[in-house]
């Protein structure tokens, strides 16, 4: 077995241990960040996703291998240093104001940084002003915003106007989920996307991204 | 009277099973080993750092109406508004796990520790809702000692959020039973901090009280479908 091959096995055991020691390994052997990244980490978590669709593992076993594939980055970050890790996509993530539910958020923020996305993650109480700067400054293409509570779901809304009101609405992409949301209310507010769940979550991001 | 109540651990852990499914983990398969170590890492979390606590007050039908009215945005067909007023006894409680676990799934989410994280949230809300029931069967045994229950009745427990008894209603709610008092609080979305934390309505009544179809406008949109367990305890 190739070391990068090595290295997605030992992901997708979730031994983030083995996978911290194997990428040190790889970049010592002098093989590209690029490449350990590719096809070593994304290829294991690309690997856990599938199975996950599936049903043939389970949601603790995506994050444990979640952990071992942050560990691996974690040593490729320095590589990085000046252009950072290569992504698919830039997706600015939080919890709207009002809001203190993170758990859905981290998870779909947690996928979508295994499919190969840059993630910014603002955290929880987020105001909608600050989704908008900061996708702006970023250069992101995605915001995507959490909410469990019907009360704040106009939150949402206000995201999308502020994004209509600077210009900024053809460039940066939107997509909720959460408990209260669905596919109707996501079309009623003008979200551009919804994901049910975290799996779902990376497909609409990807179609959004083109 | 507003009693203060500090719940045993013992009576709210939840059982592994129902963590497992909760994490979506199928209950007809063997749970691997690494599954397993993490649930004991959870649950181990969760013993040091839960301080399960609640609050509960008795009151009468009167008292309880322009609480249930809250903000004036309650679906006009609630259900519980079809039942409170043919209760015999009716008590309002507070209760929370307390924020030292909700720190600890942050730092666990913070230390990369996902799993973990994800594991002990799931056994937090599943032992708030257990410590929900606890305050279902105290209240009942309760009202069984002061000579109030007869084998027709039953208490359940309604909470604002659920079947047309919108969330504004905790304001009211809020101002009523104080549950500042146990550590939790209300913001303008009407989110109680620490997160592991329900507030409801005990209501001890004939069984055929308790009884409903669901298919009132809001139950369309309902996810949660708690009236399927509710109808379950009529049966039995
Ligand atoms: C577990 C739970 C609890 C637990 C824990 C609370 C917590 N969340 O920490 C307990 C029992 C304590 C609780 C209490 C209450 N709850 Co509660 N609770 C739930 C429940 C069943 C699951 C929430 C959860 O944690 N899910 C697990 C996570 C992983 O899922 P998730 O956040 O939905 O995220 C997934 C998807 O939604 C999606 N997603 C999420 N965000 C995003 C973002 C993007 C961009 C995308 C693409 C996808 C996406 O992907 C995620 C991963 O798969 C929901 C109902 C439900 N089915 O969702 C009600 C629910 C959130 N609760 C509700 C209510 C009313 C309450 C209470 C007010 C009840 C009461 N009176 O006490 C309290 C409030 C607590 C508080 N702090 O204020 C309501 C809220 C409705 C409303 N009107 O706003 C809900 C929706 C139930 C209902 N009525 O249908 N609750
Ligand atoms: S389906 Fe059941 S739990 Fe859901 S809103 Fe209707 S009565 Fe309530």
């Amino acid at each position: 077995m190739s070391l990068l091959e090595q290295i997605s096995t030992s992901l997708q055991q979730g031994e983030d241990k083995q996978v911290f020691e194997l990428t040190n390994e790889a970049i010592a052997e002098g093989i590209p960040a690029k490449e350990i990244l590719d096809n070593g980490l994304i290829a294991g978590m690309d690997i856990i996703g599938e199975q996950f669709r599936k049903h043939e593992i389970f949601l603790p076993e995506v994050l444990l291998a979640a952990r071992a594939m942050y560990a691996g980055m974690d040593q490729l970050k320095p590589l990085f240093a000046k252009e950072g890790i290569p992504s698919i996509g830039k997706v600015v993530l939080g919890t709207v104001q009002g809001d203190l539910h993170d758990i859905g958020k981290n998870l779909v923020g947690i996928m979508l940084k295994g499919a190969g996305f840059d993630i910014i993650d603002l955290g929880k109480d987020v105001p909608p002003e600050e989704f908008v700067e900061t996708a702006v400054r970023e250069g992101a293409e995605v915001i995507g915003m959490s909410t469990l509570l019907t009360t704040t779901t106009p939150m949402m809304t206000q995201v999308i106007e502020l994004l209509k009101e600077k210009g900024f609405d053809s460039t940066i992409k939107t997509i909720v989920g959460g408990a209260p949301v669905s596919e109707e209310l996501a079309r009623d507010i003008g979200a551009d996307s919804y994901g049910y769940d975290a799996a779902s979550a990376v497909d609409r991001v990807k179609e959004l991204i083109g | 009277m507003n009693t203060i109540v500090q719940f045993e651990l013992s009576d709210i852990l939840p059982r592994p099973e129902a963590v497992l499914q909760d994490q979506g983990v199928p209950g007809d398969r063997p749970v691997p080993d690494r599954i397993d170590a993490v649930f004991t890492q959870a649950l181990d979390i969760f013993a040091r750092s839960a301080r399960p606590t609640g609050t509960i007050s008795e009151l009468t039908a009167e008292e309880l109406t322009p609480i249930f009215r809250g903000e004036g945005e309650n679906e006009a067909d609630a259900l519980l508004a079809r039942i409170y007023h043919r209760a015999d006894n009716l008590a309002l409680f507070a209760l929370t796990m307390g924020s030292e676990v909700s720190a600890n799934i942050e730092k666990l989410f913070a230390d990369n520790d996902f799993a973990a994280g994800s594991m002990l949230d799931s056994v937090a809300s599943l032992a708030a809702d257990k410590a929900s029931e606890v305050f279902e069967a105290r209240f009942f045994q309760d009202l069984s000692s002061r000579g109030l229950i007869t084998p027709e009745h039953l208490v359940l427990g309604y909470s604002p959020g659920y079947c047309g008894w919108h969330i504004s209603g905790q304001k009211k709610l809020f101002e009523y039973l104080e549950p500042d008092r146990i550590g939790i609080s209300l913001n303008d979305s009407y989110l109680m901090t620490p997160l592991k934390s329900i507030t409801g309505l005990l209501v001890s009544g004939r069984k055929e009280i308790h009884q409903c179809e669901p298919h009132f406008g809001y139950c369309s949109s309902c996810k949660h479908r708690s009236c399927q367990e509710r109808l379950a305890r009529l049966v039995s």
